[in-house]
């Protein structure tokens, strides 16, 4: 009720010093009497001053309190979208604010180095963890080729979109070998937009910039995320002849969703295609893809792709929680639980896979250098023994 | 001092904030359009003389999921309608562009357009809009059907 009265006033004032304005030079306004449209704290009421008092406050939130993991299990909130509601984050997803030297460094290398990441272009939410070099210390970042505008909107993705992006960077694959070979890095995925506006949809454009990056720095493992090329497997071979380590290239959805989540051009046979013959030109390739859950697709569906997916004979999988990155993308359909994703871990590893990476952050390039040399370096001890 | 040019009235008590000043002069110029969504639901909005039917949906934040992930830049055909026909024939020539885009979106009707070319107009007061239905709710649709069978 003292609200009211105090917020009546204080327009009343308020009039009052318009009008005095108005008025002219002979008018003052009296600083007492302008309405501020901030509440002052003190006219709060008392139990909105005691919770402010005792409720957590910004330290609390930047020491990563609220990320207790013990606590998951016990949220109680929805997880699976009902009609017109908008589901909240669980505390899982929860990540902190990217903030340290190696970040901050990683960044402004980046920009004088005129590189692009998808990292930034897609709102990843583990960018301050991946540039941040895990505990292999190997810091991965994801460089964006040909550009920050995509030729498609597929409705799960951020990435900028036009008709007509600016033409390639002819420059670019010396440029970026040389940058990524100076940077220092052990592990590199290199990732491209969508350019149906080019012939060969950048394929030469990309081989090009692995083999300048083998020819300056043969020890460096790369990793190419690739387009399907609209399907075009002379595209697909030009790539997969031009160096690299690990093919990738993302179905992203069970085959019964495909046309909801992706842009129409792309579709399940078509990417299964792509890693196929980038395995049937180069042999001694790994193959990598990756799935997002949480976009309603069913746990039989989830299953079917995974055999369809080690069927074509690919070797690593990744699995995480589709997030929505804007209003303009397609809403979550359901947070799937952690316990959930190592379920899918397991089964991955009983399917045959090299490597299955699945939890609710995990994307496709998520700590790839991580998982990898973890992996051979397993595998080589085992076969010492 | 003259209530006019504040829009006061001597005996309002608080003042107006600005925005809301212009919001009640440009009144005049809003054109009511119905979006029925792909669950039946009718969706109103009322949209500026000029605007397309993307940025009506984007800016009012309507519950239409995945529509317009191009940002109008005819990349790709989120914003597919349906619309009436009599409306659909009084609507701008459709260009080669958009008509690319069109043919690939799914549920493609004699009357669709994409929402992003299409300009709000005077004319166009209580205009009716389909949100086309997707493969996959289709597929859902039919499977509720059964099991609730």
């Amino acid at each position: 009720m003292a609200l009211l009265q105090r917020g009546r006033c204080c327009g009343a004032a308020a009039t009052t010093s318009l009008r005095r304005l108005v008025r002219g030079p002979q008018g003052r306004v009296c600083g007492r009497h302008v309405c501020s449209q901030y509440r002052a704290s003190s006219s709060l009421p008392d139990e909105k001053k005691e919770f402010l008092q005792n409720g957590p406050d910004l330290q609390d939130f930047v020491s990563g309190a609220f990320s207790d993991k013990s606590m998951w299990a016990e949220y109680k909130g929805n997880l699976k979208r009902q009609k017109g509601e908008r589901l909240q984050l669980p505390p899982w997803l929860k990540t902190e604010i990217p903030i340290g030297k190696n970040y901050n460094k990683l960044k402004s290398t980046l920009r004088s180095l005129n590189l692009h990441t998808v990292c930034e272009e897609a709102r990843c939410p583990n960018i301050g963890e991946c540039w941040g070099g895990g505990e292999y210390a190997t810091a991965t970042a994801t460089i964006m080729l040909m550009g920050d505008t995509c030729t498609r909107g597929c409705r799960f993705c951020s990435v900028k979109t036009a008709k007509n992006p600016p033409p390639l960077d002819l420059n670019e694959p010396y440029n970026t070998a040389k940058a990524i070979a100076e940077w220092g890095l052990d592990y590199v995925v290199l990732t491209s937009v969508d350019r149906d506006d080019i012939l060969d949809g950048g394929a030469e454009h990309f081989a090009k910039t692995v083999s300048h990056l083998k020819e300056r720095n043969s020890k460096i493992l790369v990793e190419c995320l690739t387009p399907d090329f609209r399907g075009d497997l002379k595209a697909v071979e030009k790539v997969a002849l031009s160096g690299l380590d690990v093919y990738a290239h993302n179905v992203e959805t069970v085959p019964e969703l495909q046309r909801k989540v992706r842009d129409p051009r792309a579709n399940f046979k078509q990417s299964l295609q792509v890693l196929k013959h980038a395995k049937k030109v180069q042999p001694d390739l790994i193959s990598k893809t990756s799935i997002m859950l949480g976009l309603g697709e069913t746990d039989e569906q989830v299953y079917s792709t995974m055999k369809l997916l080690r069927e074509a004979d690919v070797d690593c999988l990744t699995l995480g929680q589709y997030m929505q990155p804007t209003k303009r993308h397609l809403k979550v359909e359901e947070y799937v639980t952690p316990d959930k994703f190592k379920h899918w871990e397991k089964v991955g590893n009983e399917l045959g896979f090299h490597y299955t990476a699945s939890g609710p952050l995990v994307r496709s390039s998520y700590k790839a250098g991580e998982f990898f040399l973890k992996n051979l370096v397993e595998k080589r001890k085992t076969k010492v023994i | 001092m003259s209530s006019k040019l504040f829009g006061f009235k001597s005996t309002v008590s608080h003042p107006l904030p600005i925005h809301r000043l212009q919001v009640q002069h440009s009144s005049a110029d809003r054109v009511t359009v119905h979006f029925i969504n792909r669950d039946g639901e009718r969706l109103t909005a009322m949209a500026k003389e000029g605007e397309s039917l993307l940025e009506v949906v984007v800016n009012q934040n309507l519950g239409i999921d995945g529509f317009g992930a191009c940002e109008g830049t005819l990349a790709c055909s989120t914003c597919h309608l349906i619309f009436e026909e009599d409306v659909f024939q009084k609507l701008d020539a459709i260009t080669d562009e958009e008509l690319d885009m069109l043919d690939l979106a799914y549920g493609l009707t004699d009357t669709s357009r994409l929402g992003c070319q299409v300009c709000v107009k005077k004319v166009m007061d209580g205009l009716t809009v389909q949100v086309p239905m997707e493969v996959a709710d289709m597929r859902r649709g039919l499977e509720v059907g059964k099991q609730s069978k």
